[in-house]
């Protein structure tokens, strides 16, 4: 019985083995083809898939922060009158703009930049730039015309060392048109060029200027350029001079002739000196507008002034890059000095000076928190018996703003 | 007659901005020194000059190409340098 009972146990086992060692190659082979199927469908996926030659991606911007601003106005032979505010989507340094991008086989570069600036949605720029030889790009639309660097270059939140914009660069501004461009090699240096053919600028009842926009006010266009040399091999100065002439007066107005000349000079230097990155850049602009009659607003009485205005920046930035603790390479502290003078007896003629001292503290290389205070001093050399306000507006300004490229 | 002059005034700036455009275009060549830059070291002299260095980790292949022409368009960058730092970049 038992050699039976045995026997049989041994039978059983005999056959149990091989069953068991089938079952599991069964198995084997079904994990093995689902993923061996599932390797060939991912690779046929990836074969599938084209580098292509168009390409669609969005980048943008936000800066938003806080301000508070003490406003002391002193009125000739008065005592000087305060008012103090503080805001914090403030108009002149919130700003919220998408940018969308989209390249076409290296050749074509479609960039428009849609901007809420708390008020309104406006469009900083909406261009296509066609990449038609080594050292020249074409482009055509809305663009920021090319006059000295601030406009095109510093005036992103996430760039701009300083929470506000120096006084007295809004122009030229952007405008509709064509333009050229390019940097091409000159030996150990390099140089650039970037001029435009636009609308142009528009001169207004009391002597200021501003962008004619779509629908151009004359006949005559605005010419621009600047260009630009990079004398050391390592790219780290660049000076540049710009040049502009435009057509200003309203077609039939008593400015007909009116024209504008704008010229400027900008420079840019970026070098470590171990272990500090040094950041220096300044830019001088002129504008000549020539001689008009002006009326008064309230008695029509003829009035004029030589109509120049100059404005001037000059900044330096140093932060200890090159240091060992984390957190103090990303400190940077930055100091600007602007100067703006517009037209002696015009209504809206002043001197103004400001100074700006900033703390940033960089979260990533396009994230910024800042720390800016600002004075500035304005006298005023307004034509009084035309409705302009003499005195002295000074300013103190307090700013914490965040600034982000996405 | 003064429009005319005004007119007369803006052409010949711009002709005398294209005569100087196409002089320097014509005379422009690179040193051997110049030819020798790597991508990196294009990169890291370069893209200060504005902004903070990009770091390469930020964006993708496809978007350092966009990203690529888009400064282009400010930096004023030559043709080189804008193949040289794209293919660093993208690595
Ligand atoms: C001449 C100044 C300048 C230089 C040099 C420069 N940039 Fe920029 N960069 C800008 C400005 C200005 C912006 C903000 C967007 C704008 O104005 O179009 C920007 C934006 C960017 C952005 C955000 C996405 C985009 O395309 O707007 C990236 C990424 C970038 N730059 C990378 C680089 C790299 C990489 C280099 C070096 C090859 C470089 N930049 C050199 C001025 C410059």
């Amino acid at each position: 019985m038992t050699t039976v009972h045995k026997l049989s146990k041994l039978m059983a086992c005999a056959l149990a083995i091989p069953l068991t060692i089938n079952t599991v190659k069964a198995q084997t082979t079904t994990v093995d083809s689902t993923l061996i199927n599932r390797i060939t469908a991912l690779e046929q996926q990836v074969a599938d898939q084209k580098s292509g030659e168009s390409h669609f991606m969005v980048a943008g911007l936000t800066t938003f922060g806080y301000v508070r601003n003490k406003t002391t106005f002193i009125a000739p032979g008065m005592a000087g009158q305060s008012v103090k505010t503080n805001s914090f989507g403030d108009a002149d340094h919130y700003e919220l703009s998408p940018m969308l991008m989209w390249n076409h086989g290296n050749k074509f570069l479609v960039e428009f930049e849609p901007s809420f600036d708390g008020n309104t949605i406006g469009v900083n720029w909406a261009n296509i730039s066609y990449f038609a030889a080594p050292g020249l790009i074409i482009h055509a639309g809305y663009f920021v015309v090319p006059f000295g660097i601030y406009n095109k270059r510093l005036a992103a939140g996430w760039i701009d060392k300083l929470a506000g914009d120096p006084n007295g660069f809004d122009l030229p501004g952007a405008d509709f048109g064509v333009g050229l461009s390019g940097g091409l090699p000159l030996g150990d240096m390099k140089w650039s060029y970037d001029v435009s053919l636009t609308n142009g600028l528009q001169l207004l009842p009391d002597g200021e200027l501003q962008n004619a926009g779509i629908v151009d006010n004359n006949k005559g266009k605005m010419v621009s350029g600047r260009f630009s040399l990079l004398p050391l091999s390592n790219s780290c100065l660049e000076v540049g001079v710009s040049g502009l002439y435009s057509s200003a007066g309203d077609v039939g107005s008593s400015f007909t002739n009116a024209n504008v000349t704008m010229y400027g000079a900008d420079i840019n230097f970026v070098q470590t000196f171990k272990p500090f990155l040094i950041n220096v850049k300044g830019q001088y602009n002129r504008i000549n507008v020539t001689r008009q009659t002006y009326f008064t607003q309230t008695d029509s009485t003829a009035y004029s002034f030589n109509n120049k205005t100059s404005s001037s920046f000059a900044q330096i930035s140093v932060r200890p890059i090159g240091v060992d603790n984390k957190l103090l390479k990303n400190f940077e502290v930055a100091y600007r000095y602007s100067n703006y003078t517009t037209p002696q007896s015009s209504i809206w003629g002043q001197n103004l000076y400001e100074h700006d001292f900033g703390l940033d503290y960089w979260i990533t290389w396009r994230t910024v928190l800042k720390f800016t205070y600002a004075h500035s001093h304005a006298l005023s050399t307004a034509n009084e018996a035309a409705g302009g306000v003499p005195g002295i507006t000074n300013v103190n300004s307090m700013y914490l703003q965040f600034s982000i490229e996405f | 007659m003064k429009k005319i002059k005004i007119h007369s005034r803006a052409l010949m700036i711009a002709v005398i901005l294209s005569g100087m455009a196409s002089i320097l275009i014509t005379s422009c060549m690179e040193t051997a020194k110049i030819s020798a830059k790597s991508g990196a070291q294009l990169w890291a002299e370069n893209c200060q000059r504005c902004h903070n260095t990009p770091s390469p980790a930020s964006f993708s292949h496809e978007q350092w190409q966009t990203i690529g022409l888009h400064m282009q368009t400010r930096a004023q960058l030559t043709d080189k340098e804008r193949d040289k730092i794209v293919a660093f970049l993208s690595q």
